[in-house]
């Protein structure tokens, strides 16, 4: 038995406890939401080591990354409906203008499912690479691809020298420089 | 509104735990990157109606936290 | 393995607007600059060490015309302009400017009467409206808004949004700033967003504030009355599949201050309902506010559905429930139909009181005004999107119908053809008021509202 006093405090405590309950999940749920979505968001899938070998239809005849063993290769998964796609394509252009000579090429892997949009992006875009169909994602799949556009650079030993996710023109001077150092001078 | 922020936060919780649905795969996202696969794919006609509905009707909010207020009446 | 640079964003709703795809045979003056570019650094191999990519900022344009007409009531011009300058590291930059120029009629709050009612405003001006009519005060107004937007991306994942605002009408003025946050999580599948924003509004009413719960000769001040508003929002969105995209949202509103509208009444009635006085309106001081909202967006083979659901709960007592649907019918060139179904329907505040019985001590706070009574709404419209061949820019008209009714217009209205036209309609209701309690019956029975917008984008 307590005093009537102290039943009354309990008590405004009590409807405090309430009030405050009432807007517990709000914090709780955003916490929640927090720490779980990040932990999530960090486990990336990793790029294999070897780069797993295709053979695809490009635009005229096939490409199999066999073929171009002893070259340094930057391999690009994009689609006609990325943004950053659509800034990628004139940089690669410019790789392939100074580096081909030194061993360097370009292949972009269409991930398009549908052919004609494809096909439209490239008219429109003009690649002085070589441009490849996927439109299953096979070799996507094959290459964990985390993003679009992903860029990955195979050694002349045909092993993964790093991969990149996404396209931005200050990482991308950064990402020469790393393809560049692969190149005979 | 104990139960319906209950049910708010299980729904939260559902939507984001990954077993919620097969993962879309990046190049999967064709039909998302679309234009009118937002939830405020037509912002101007929107910003018109939350213009009428809010000096029109009790009710306000849910979506957003911009704007400005008037003395509609 | 690096990780780097930015990947398409995941969010749908976060991507700055895309400029369309432009047909093959004009490529844009700007598509040209940057080939243009490109090729200068194919020429240039001494700059390999420099940015290789030019920026390549471009702008948008939107606008929108409203015309707004209420049956017998307010009429509402309202064009708008955007402009969005979108930088080639995704910033977006915009302004708009909204100009509202209302004009007519808005009902007062208090009943239909009997007989000649003759009011007195606080500025001494004296009216007197014919028996039988519900009550509306004549007003026109112009009021001026101009918005900011900056759109901040930060990482890869996480983008700011800053807005800021100012309006400013002939009797109230609205300052006012918003931040929001988002965060893509699940390996960019979902996006948490979390808002805030304050409003520091001022309500100056014409011929001053009057007196709550007073006969309105009467003023309390002349100066400007303040409302304080402040919003918080946290929302989560989630790719479920492919083709799906489902949100969830919820925001609390929490206002302050002077919450009355200056301008309405409440009629005093008599032992036979009919109108023998008025007082002026009084509402809290505080508005706690509160909205969860459910969005889910569909994309079919080519069409795209809408759907949203929105429960609002308040501390005044008013609770809301809102559908609304839309879809998307894409037709040949680029045009497409989208056809729109939205209900509505809110029950009333607790001080709610459509007419104040004569004698009766007053309440504290006491409201007329329909929009927070019991009311339901429908409306129906479709919007035409079309391009102009040759052109990049995009047009879109639609048109609307919005139809609102309150609990005396299930009973009375209904059955009346034209509703709230002043004739037919009203009498029916004082003939449907003798039935009904009066606590239960307002002047309002219905609304008809129309509604076209015209809208132009263009990128450039």
């Amino acid at each position: 038995m307590r005093p009537p006093v102290a039943r009354d405090v309990s008590r405004t405590r009590q409807a405090r406890a309430q009030r405050v309950s009432r807007f517990a999940p709000v914090p709780l749920l955003l916490l929640m939401i927090f720490s779980f979505g990040i932990l999530v968001a960090d486990a990336k899938p990793r790029a294999p080591q070897v780069a797993p070998a295709f053979t695809l239809p490009a635009r005229d005849g096939t490409v199999a990354l066999d073929s171009l063993r002893g070259r340094v290769v930057l391999l690009d998964f994009w689609a006609s409906w990325c943004e950053p796609c659509k800034r990628s394509f004139p940089w690669m252009n410019s790789l392939v203008q100074r580096y081909g000579a030194r061993g360097l090429s370009v292949v972009a892997i269409n991930l398009d499912k549908d052919r004609d949009l494809a096909d439209r992006f490239v008219e429109e875009h003009e690649p002085a690479f070589t441009i490849a169909f996927d439109p299953a994602g096979t070799t996507a799949e094959a290459y964990r691809v985390a993003a679009m556009p992903s860029s990955y650079l195979v050694g002349r030993d045909g092993t993964i020298l790093s991969a990149h996710l996404g396209f931005d023109a200050k990482k991308a001077s950064e990402f020469e420089k790393q393809i560049a150092a692969q190149l005979t001078p | 509104m104990k139960p319906l922020l209950f049910v708010l936060a299980l729904t939260a919780a559902a939507l984001l735990s990954s077993c919620a649905a097969t993962a879309v795969k990046p190049w999967d996202r064709d039909l998302l990157a679309e234009k009118k696969m937002r939830f405020n794919a037509y912002p101007m006609i929107g910003a018109v109606d939350e213009h009428i509905y809010f000096s029109k009707e009790g009710s306000t909010g849910g979506a957003s936290v911009a704007g400005g207020g008037c003395g509609c009446n | 393995m690096q990780l780097s640079d930015t990947p398409e964003p995941a969010r749908a709703d976060a991507e700055p607007p895309a400029t369309p795809p432009t047909p093959i045979a004009s490529p844009s003056p700007l598509r040209r600059k940057l080939a243009a570019a490109a090729f200068l650094l194919l020429g240039v191999p001494a700059l390999a060490s420099a940015d290789p990519m030019p920026s390549s900022p471009s702008w948008q344009l939107d606008a929108t015309g409203l015309l707004y007409g209420e049956r017998q009531r307010t009429s509402v011009i309202e064009p708008t302009a955007r402009l969005t300058r979108l930088f080639a590291n995704g910033q977006a930059l915009s302004g708009q400017i909204t100009l509202d120029a209302i004009t007519g009629a808005s009902p007062t709050g208090a009943v239909p009467s009997g007989q000649p009612l003759t009011t007195t405003t606080a500025s001494g001006m004296v009216t007197t409206l014919p028996a039988g009519q519900v009550p509306t005060k004549k007003f026109n107004d112009l009021r001026g808004a101009s918005d900011l937007s900056w759109d901040l991306p930060v990482g890869t994942l996480f983008k700011a949004t800053t807005g800021a605002h100012y309006s400013r009408e002939k009797d109230y003025q609205s300052v006012g700033a918003s931040e929001s946050f988002s965060l893509d999580v699940l390996r960019r599948l979902a996006t948490i967003t979390i808002g805030g924003g304050v409003n520091r509004d001022g309500v100056f009413p014409r011929g001053g504030t009057p007196v709550p719960l007073s006969d309105g000769t009467q003023v309390l001040t002349t100066g400007t009355d303040r409302k304080d508003v402040t919003t918080g929002l946290i929302g989560l969105s989630r790719v479920l599949t492919r083709r799906w995209l489902m949100g969830l949202s919820m925001t609390r509103t929490l206002e302050t201050g002077y919450l009355t509208e200056p301008y309405k009444v409440i009629s005093i009635v008599d032992s036979t309902d009919t109108a023998v006085d008025q007082r002026t309106e009084n509402r809290p001081a505080r508005h706690d506010r509160r909205a969860a909202l459910a969005s889910s967006v569909y994309h079919l083979a080519k069409d795209v559905i809408y759907v949203e659901y929105r429960y609002y709960w308040d501390d005044w007592g008013i609770r809301s429930h809102t559908a609304d649907a839309k879809y998307r019918l894409e037709l040949p060139d680029d045009a497409y139909l989208l056809p729109h179904v939205r209900y509505y329907t809110q029950s009333a505040a607790s001080f709610y009181r459509p007419s104040l019985p004569q004698g009766d001590p007053l309440p504290t706070f006491a409201s007329a005004d329909y929009r927070i009574g019991d009311l339901s709404g429908v409306t129906i419209g479709a919007t035409y999107g079309f391009k102009v061949p040759g052109s990049r820019g995009e047009w879109n008209v639609r048109v609307e119908y919005l139809r609102q009714w309150g609990p005396a217009g299930s009973f009375a209205g209904t059955g009346t053809p034209g509703g709230d036209d002043g004739g037919g309609g009203e009498r029916a209701t004082r003939a449907a008021a003798v039935a009904l309690p009066s606590s239960k019956f307002g002047a309002f029975t219905s609304l008809d509202i129309g509604t076209i917008v015209v809208g132009y984008s263009i990128p450039f």
